[in-house]
């Protein structure tokens, strides 16, 4: 039986953040957008969806007098992840 | 790969873009090598001056003691390295706090055995140079640190049967094997995948 996949990591620029976000312990928003090959602005609407559902933490401060935007993935987001893995698991053909 | 706001992808699509995000991670985790290169060439340079004191009777003071001055441009890079870098793998909080363990270890039993006037401390040295190269290359999968925590285990037990200036030469070639040659493989990777990159 096929799971339902979660919404919120069914898109592919927040999925592609999610899964760099999983690699490492944390991550700047530059990192992020360099990765994933997005615009600013995009990036940021995802990052802030996934914030909302609790799946990312973002902190705002200062790095040598300029602004800096770490992400971070939660356990909310890890547990989620894990989830979608196994989902998607489910609509693969047993090899 | 241009990303859009879309569910309009496969679960094929979906595993291989998480396989590719990850793979993206971890080729980001690239280190200069220059902390193993210095660290290796110390190393090297003091088991032989000490080795120069012991066969030729000359005394030039405690070369060890440069291991100490050592630490001030490794904190350097480490720090100029944490500002360059946007952001912090796993695996690095792990090796920062193997070489920490490793430090301390390493100032513990040197002073245990000067303070004590305990005998030759040179295979227990090398069995303490021999765990973080091992751990960390295992770790990282390079295996020119691998083979250099191998070697460091051999020239521990080697060391348990043979002379002060054997055991010197051993050091110097450990420092030689588990730091500085692994620290030039990554230097030259590292140069190598800038200019791929320019």
């Amino acid at each position: 039986m096929f799971k339902e996949l979660d919404p919120i990591l069914h898109s592919q620029l927040r999925l592609a953040v999610v899964s760099l976000l999983i690699s490492v312990k944390e991550a700047e928003f530059t990192f992020l957008k360099e990765k994933t090959n997005a615009t600013a602005g995009n990036i940021s609407v995802q990052i802030n969806k996934l914030k909302d559902a609790g799946y990312v933490e973002v902190t705002k401060q200062f790095k040598d007098n300029y602004p800096q935007t770490l992400c971070k993935i939660t356990q909310k987001g890890v547990l989620a992840f894990e989830e979608y893995v196994n989902a998607l698991r489910s609509y693969m053909p047993d090899t | 790969m241009n990303m859009t706001e879309t569910d309009n992808f496969s679960e094929k699509e979906s595993l291989k873009l998480i396989d590719e995000m990850i793979g993206k991670a971890k080729e980001s985790y690239v280190t200069k090598g220059i902390a193993s290169i210095v660290w290796g060439s110390l190393i090297t340079f003091c088991g032989l001056a000490n080795w120069v004191e012991v066969h030729y009777h000359k005394n030039f003071g405690d070369v060890w003691l440069l291991t100490l001055i050592a630490l001030i441009p490794q904190i350097y890079f480490s720090i100029k390295e944490k500002k360059r870098k946007s952001f912090i793998s796993h695996n690095e909080i792990t090796i920062n706090y193997v070489w920490i363990a490793f430090t301390f270890s390493m100032f513990i039993t040197s002073f245990y055995f000067s303070h004590f006037r305990l005998g030759n401390v040179s295979p227990l040295i090398m069995m303490l140079f021999a765990i973080p190269t091992f751990i960390i290359g295992g770790m990282t999968r390079f295996r020119p640190m691998v083979f250099g925590g191998v070697f460091c285990f051999a020239a521990s037990v080697t060391s348990m049967f043979t002379t002060v200036e054997i055991d010197l030469l051993l050091m110097a070639t450990c420092g030689m094997v588990a730091w500085l040659i692994p620290g030039l493989i990554k230097w030259g990777k590292y140069k190598k995948g800038k200019s791929a990159n320019v």
